[in-house]
């Protein structure tokens, strides 16, 4: 489970496609998010899919990616299997599945290559509300912690006894209360500390805060904004040419 | 000794007027009828049992009461010439620092200098002038080499360090530390107790500290308050207050070698003064 899941946490790299400005690595997900969404061959897809993995190599993340495209892989599976039942054809199974997987390796692309960091920048510059922002941020920076809070409590709850690996799917599910009640308490409580702490730091005295970070597009993004933008509308063009919609 | 001596021609910083104060869903008051002055770079340690009202009353000295906890308000606290009930948070937190006990609950950013700018950033700090800032807490605060680690990626002093920084970046007069120690191991805590020494010497930084580990903070302390019953019982220099018959049964843990002094005392053997470290001690024994 960590193991697929690290195809969407990410990890600090260098590389020509790391050092995008964090929107045109967005605008480059985004793109091919639209452009699978829209294609409507195999083939476009099997070229899509080259592509993302060939950005991927640039970043140094293919293995990473890999990890995220094996781990919908199940989903895809199940996708096929759902298109093949209902009729739609072996073609057109396959086609929804392997859309799916580009979607999937689009959307992993840009999570792999942006930290925590640039995702608030981000929605900042996006103007999302500065509550909101901060939500993000505090729920994002909690998840190693309450990871730790629950492996912990399960810890102590196991060498009291508690054995949660045994009996039926619901004796099972019983078992989880007393991890999730402690941990649920632990959780209030450094809810009612952060918010002292953000108080006395004096968090939501201005309605603009500045920022220690300043996202600054060179000519370096333009030039990769521009020219991601061209081949996304030729492509885009030339499916919508071939196989106009509808 | 003289940077221990406190007393007569230190400017009042801070002052806690008959203060009391109720929690609207408790039957009686956490602290009641309370009077304290704290002087321009005064080290003061609060002490008593759990429960006494410690906590309680240095949210009333930086604000969260009564501007985030209601309740029953009684009395005054002035800070830095601010009346605390009359001023807003964002004010006040220029002027008083908190640092409180778990160092994971008050680390909000993805890295060590985002956290360090928190404050700033709030308080909408121009960005060179932040940098600046930054740097200079995190330099004080040794986790300069640490700037772009991510909170899960430090160990507990680490983090202790990092959220003390973060509150010495807003340039406060007073730093208020409740139980900054306690979730340390014994050595991690003596560095942070020193870097307070030398917060509270370079800069002249003056703090109010909830400590248990008193062995810890005595050697840097002006003043040792204790309380009880959400009343102040006791107020003095360490030294005197240390020996005072009373102070073990307002539950203060005093430290090895102040009981030493007390029992050498009573024994007739009287040294000086009361010792805070075992150097101060084996001085004193030496100049009987
Ligand atoms: N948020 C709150 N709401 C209601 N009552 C509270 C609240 N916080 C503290 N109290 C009560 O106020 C009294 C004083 O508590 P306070 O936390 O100030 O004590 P303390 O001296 O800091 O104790 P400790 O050493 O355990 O931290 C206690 O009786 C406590 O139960
Ligand atoms: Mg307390």
């Amino acid at each position: 489970m960590y193991w697929l899941s690290g195809g969407f946490v990410f990890k600090r790299v260098v590389s020509p496609f790391n050092r995008l400005d964090p929107r045109v690595r967005l605008l480059i997900a985004a793109e091919f998010f639209l452009l699978s969404l829209m294609a409507q061959t195999i083939w476009q897809i099997v070229l899509l899919v080259g592509a993302i993995l060939a950005i991927s190599a640039v970043a140094r993340s293919l293995r990473r990616i890999g990890r995220a495209v094996a781990f919908s892989g199940v989903f895809a599976l199940f996708i096929f299997g759902v298109n093949f039942v209902l009729g739609l054809g072996l073609l057109h199974a396959i086609l929804y599945a392997a859309r799916f997987l580009a979607i999937i390796s689009s959307t992993s692309v840009f999570f792999v290559t942006t930290s925590p960091d640039e995702l608030e920048q981000i929605m900042k510059w996006m103007g999302f509300p500065r509550d909101v922002v901060f939500a993000f941020v505090t729920a994002v920076r909690f998840i190693p912690v309450v990871m730790l809070d629950a492996s912990q409590i399960m810890d102590a709850q196991k060498s009291r006894g508690l054995e949660f690996e045994k009996g039926s799917l619901l004796k099972r599910a019983k078992n989880l209360v007393p991890i999730l009640v402690p941990l649920v308490v632990n959780s209030v409580v450094r809810s009612g500390e952060l918010a002292e702490a953000m108080e006395s730091r004096a968090y939501g005295s201005t309605p603009r805060p500045t920022s220690l970070y300043a996202m600054r597009a060179t000519w370096y993004d333009w030039a990769a904004c521009v020219l991601s933008l061209a081949l996304a509308t030729a492509a885009g063009l030339y499916i919508y040419h071939h196989f106009p919609f509808g | 000794m003289s940077a221990r001596t406190s007393g007569p021609g230190r400017k009042t910083l801070a002052s806690v007027e008959r203060l009391s104060f109720r929690y609207p869903d408790s039957a009686r008051a956490a602290v009641r009828d309370v009077t304290l002055e704290v002087g321009e770079g005064e080290v003061v340690l609060l002490a008593g049992p759990s429960g006494c009202g410690k906590s309680t009353l240095l949210r009333c000295i930086n604000g969260l009461i009564p501007h985030m906890y209601h309740g029953e308000y009684q009395g005054r606290v002035v800070v830095g010439g601010l009346e605390v009930a009359k001023t807003p948070m964002s004010t006040l937190s220029e002027n008083v620092g908190f640092l409180f006990q778990n160092p994971e609950n008050q680390i909000f950013m993805f890295s060590v200098e985002r956290d360090v700018a928190f404050g700033l950033q709030n308080l909408s700090v121009p960005r060179e002038e932040m940098r600046t800032r930054v740097d200079e807490a995190m330099r004080l605060l040794g986790v300069s080499n640490l700037a772009t680690r991510a909170p899960h990626e430090l160990s507990d002093g680490q983090k202790q360090r990092t959220a003390l920084a973060g509150v010495v970046a807003m340039r406060p007069r007073l730093v208020i530390l409740d139980e900054p120690t306690s979730l340390l191991d014994p050595k991690t805590a003596l560095e942070v107790a020193e870097l307070i020494g030398r917060l509270n010497r370079e800069l002249g930084i003056t703090f109010i500290i909830v400590e248990h580990r008193l062995e810890l903070l005595v050697p840097l302390a002006h003043r040792l308050v204790v309380m009880e019953g959400g009343s102040k019982v006791l107020d003095g220099a360490p030294e005197e207050v240390l020996s005072d018959p009373r102070v073990e049964s307002y539950g203060v843990n005093v430290p090895p070698i102040s009981r030493l002094y007390t029992s050498l005392a009573r024994d007739g053997i009287r040294l000086p003064r009361n010792p805070s470290t075992p150097e101060e001690l084996a001085q004193e024994i030496n100049d009987l």
